[in-house]
């Protein structure tokens, strides 16, 4: 429900009055200002930046709808190490990231952001399918806090809750207005 | 010290601005009596405050929340809920406000220390209760009996309900009394299905009705209903779920006789020995540390249940060593919560092409089906079961295999339906079950802390494992598929935020704290109306019950003051 539907229809049903004082178009925006943040710190180098932003995008790449590129993942994953992770999950992450190169270079000879696209794949599927072999083995914990389980992890919450994704690949409705419990629904081609 | 109560600031003070407080100061000022409403913490304005709309990506942390803080300040308020990124400043600091318990029983005790109390943060969902619970100590010899039934508290209901305004469906049972409700929420057409086939195969001896909820479906009093952006406990700018600020609090302001101050936090109440009054309630300001005593004719504790009975346990005195009203040994004591956790998933096959649009703040209920007709061999009283049908979103697939264009796919597409029945199950009163103040400990203000000693007992733990099994039972007449019973074990006493009884009503002063009019027993000018007054816990979300009692008690009052008796 866009801005001036929401206006509409509290219009509508008679309940701006409980909202006398307040400019119409403050509605949506209310409450935001209190919780917007600023910059975080940078803790990835340039290197390593290059790494996760195509390991991101080769996780959750663009189509005919976004990608992780487009979602801003890779900053979304800079800012969390920076100011949500500890320490040692951070260490651990960065000592790991380089792994990527390694076994892109054992493959192709190039890095892995100038690897070809089947490579980039082979590489992360490999990570991946190690992960699925330690939580078969009921390590799922271990799986988690792997390097790449971070990786992965941070790439999917960083795509689902930014507004490229939200707007147009999940169509979620910030303000639907209405409750509707058999409304009709399509999967993603 | 003799305090003087010849001109008194205020005909009454109020203490807490929260569920019960904010219907003290609605009630007392509306029938005349300058009042005043200390709140320990911060004012809310709903305009300032609002963050219901916030989206993700507007989050600092995109919703997995200020690990830092929360780990630092707020380990144990964490453990509620409704807790999160955007909620989590309606939850005290636990630094600044310490408990502790027994190594071996866990108790989480949740505090909300602003303008609006829990009443901002609450689950919303208000069922009465009927003289199946108000007799249920009688009927089983257990504790006290109640001092009332539920014809001195029907019409007191159906005032609150009306006033908050509560969505809901009349199901006419004896058991779960129906009121004036607004207009039902929908259920989903998978709930639908399920409530028809669960009314197939049990008959009416279980049913599944609509949640009853405090969210308007229509306008009330100037609060416009809701318009189903989801996250109540965030905020609510259309002020459509019930809270005090939303409500109760703006009509007491709206007679010019309320004051309320915020940062005042009540130490004690101090004692009138010669004419065994409340003479004055002793606040220390919350950011200052400056010291004050207000005084006022009557005082209502709304302090929220574990709360108050720690503000009469600091109020000692040579007439009452033990704790302000507790000649009983009674204050403190008898703590009881709901035990949850029991329950059963089920994935529902079908429905592909259907999802639900809107975030709709309730959920389906099950009133209580046991020992209602015939006796359960294993425990006595009862649970109701809430839940409801979702299809899962991105979150349930985070950690699956797969990566490419195939893995987006399979995130961005909703999962198959499931549907879910979460029990929430009454506690019986055991005098063991106690909070006592803590010799050493204080808080941050210098106020001494609890120690908090309480667990589930054997009627409990068995009503919890019949849990798992009914609500299976629930879903296998639904046709449920791969149903999950609920594998977590009982939930750690406390977690519900159903905490209750530790001042209870009954019908004599040496077994109990309060009277029938939730008068303390020897102090006729003191009221206590929060959930510390519950003689008994049923089973039924307890916050409507609260606010009727509050009501009743409120104009008692002011009968009483008027007739010269306070």
């Amino acid at each position: 429900m866009e801005r001036r539907e929401l206006l509409r229809w509290l219009a509508a049903t008679a309940g701006l009055a409980a909202l006398e004082g307040l400019a119409p178009d403050d509605l949506l925006a209310l409450g935001r200002e209190v919780h917007a943040h600023g910059a975080s710190r940078s803790t990835l180098s340039p290197a390593v930046t290059r790494a996760v932003t195509a390991a991101a995008e080769r996780i959750l790449p663009a189509s005919d709808t976004p990608g992780a590129t487009d979602a801003g993942v890779p900053g979304f994953i800079d800012r969390m190490l920076a100011d949500w992770f500890n320490s040692d999950e951070r260490a651990g992450f960065l000592a790991g990231i380089p792994e990527l190169d390694r076994r892109s270079r054992a493959r192709s000879g190039r890095d892995f952001a100038d690897s070809p696209e089947t490579d980039q794949i082979a590489v992360l599927t490999a990570l991946d399918d190690e992960l699925t072999a330690l939580r078969r083995a009921g390590r799922a914990v271990e799986a988690n806090r792997h390097w790449f389980g971070m990786l992965k992890y941070l790439t999917v919450w960083g795509y689902f809750t930014s507004e490229p994704a939200a707007r147009i690949l999940l169509g979620t409705f910030p303000l639907p207005g209405r409750f509707d419990g058999c409304a009709p629904y399509q999967a993603p081609a | 010290m003799l305090i003087q109560n010849t001109n008194p600031d205020y005909d009454a003070i109020v203490v807490g601005s929260g569920m019960t407080g904010g219907w003290a100061a609605k009630e007392l000022t509306e029938l005349g009596l300058r009042t005043l409403v200390l709140e320990a913490g911060r004012p809310i304005s709903p305009e300032k405050d609002a963050a219901e709309h916030v989206q993700p990506w507007e989050m600092r942390f995109r919703g997995m929340g200020d690990r830092r803080h929360v780990e630092s300040r707020q380990r144990m308020q964490r453990n509620s809920v409704s807790f999160d990124e955007l909620s989590h400043r309606y939850w005290t600091d636990d630094v600044d406000n310490p408990y502790t318990t027994p190594a071996d029983k866990p108790f989480h005790w949740f505090r909300a220390r602003q303008e609006g109390g829990k009443s901002l943060i609450w689950g919303r969902q208000v069922y009465r209760w009927s003289d199946l619970d108000f007799e249920a100590n009688q009927r089983d010899s257990i504790a006290v009996d109640w001092p009332i039934r539920y014809r001195d508290l029907a019409p007191w209901y159906d005032r609150v309900e009306r006033f908050i305004g509560v969505s809901g469906r009349a199901e006419g049972l004896a058991h779960l009394p129906d009121g004036p409700f607004l207009p039902p929420m929908d259920f989903s057409c998978v709930e639908e299905h399920v409530r028809e086939r669960i009314a197939a195969r049990f008959g009416g001896e279980r049913l599944m009705t609509i949640g009853r909820v405090a969210v308007l479906t229509e306008a009330l009093n100037g609060r416009a209903p809701c318009h189903y952006c989801g996250p109540c406990h965030r905020g609510c700018i259309t002020r459509s779920y019930f809270s005090s600020v939303n409500a109760t609090l703006p009509a007491a302001r709206a007679t010019g006789r309320l004051t309320l101050r915020p940062f005042s936090i009540v130490r004690s109440l101090v004692l009138d020995p010669r004419s065994n009054r409340v003479s004055g309630v002793q606040v220390i300001d919350a950011q200052t540390r400056a010291e004050r005593t207000y005084t006022a004719r009557v005082v209502f504790l709304c302090a929220s249940a574990i709360e108050s009975a720690r503000i009469l346990l600091n109020s000692r005195s040579a007439k009452f060593p033990d704790g302000l009203a507790n000649a009983s040994g009674q204050v403190g004591r008898n703590i009881m919560d709901h035990i949850k956790w029991g329950g059963a998933s089920g994935e529902m096959e079908g429905w592909s092409d259907k999802r639900t649009v809107g975030a709709r703040p309730n959920g389906i209920y099950v009133p209580r089906f046991r020992n209602v007709g015939s006796k359960h061999p294993d425990f006595i009283r009862g649970y109701g079961f809430q839940g409801g049908a979702n299809r899962a979103g991105w979150q349930g697939s985070a950690r699956a295999p797969g990566i490419g264009l195939d893995f987006k796919r399979r995130l961005s597409t909703l999962g198959p339906w499931s549907m879910t029945f979460g029990g929430f199950g009454e506690m019986l009163p055991r005098e063991e079950n106690r909070a006592t103040v803590h010799p050493t400990r204080v808080d941050a203000w210098g106020i001494p802390v609890l120690h908090i000693d309480c667990s589930w007992g054997p009627n409990e733990l068995a009503l919890y494992r019949d849990m798992n099994v009914t609500a299976a039972e629930l879903l296998e007449a639904a046709g449920a598929r791969n149903i999950r019973p609920d594998a977590r074990g009982p939930s750690t006493p406390g977690n519900t935020n159903h905490e209750m009884g530790t001042a209870r009503m009954g019908r004599d002063p040496r077994t109990s704290v309060l009277n029938q009019w939730n008068q303390a027993w020897d102090i006729p000018n003191l009221f206590l109306t929060d959930g510390a007054c519950m003689t008994s816990s049923a089973n039924q979300n307890p916050s409507l019950t609260y606010m009727a009692l509050t009501a009743r008690a409120c104009h008692h009052a002011v009968a009483e003051l008027k007739r010269g008796a306070l």
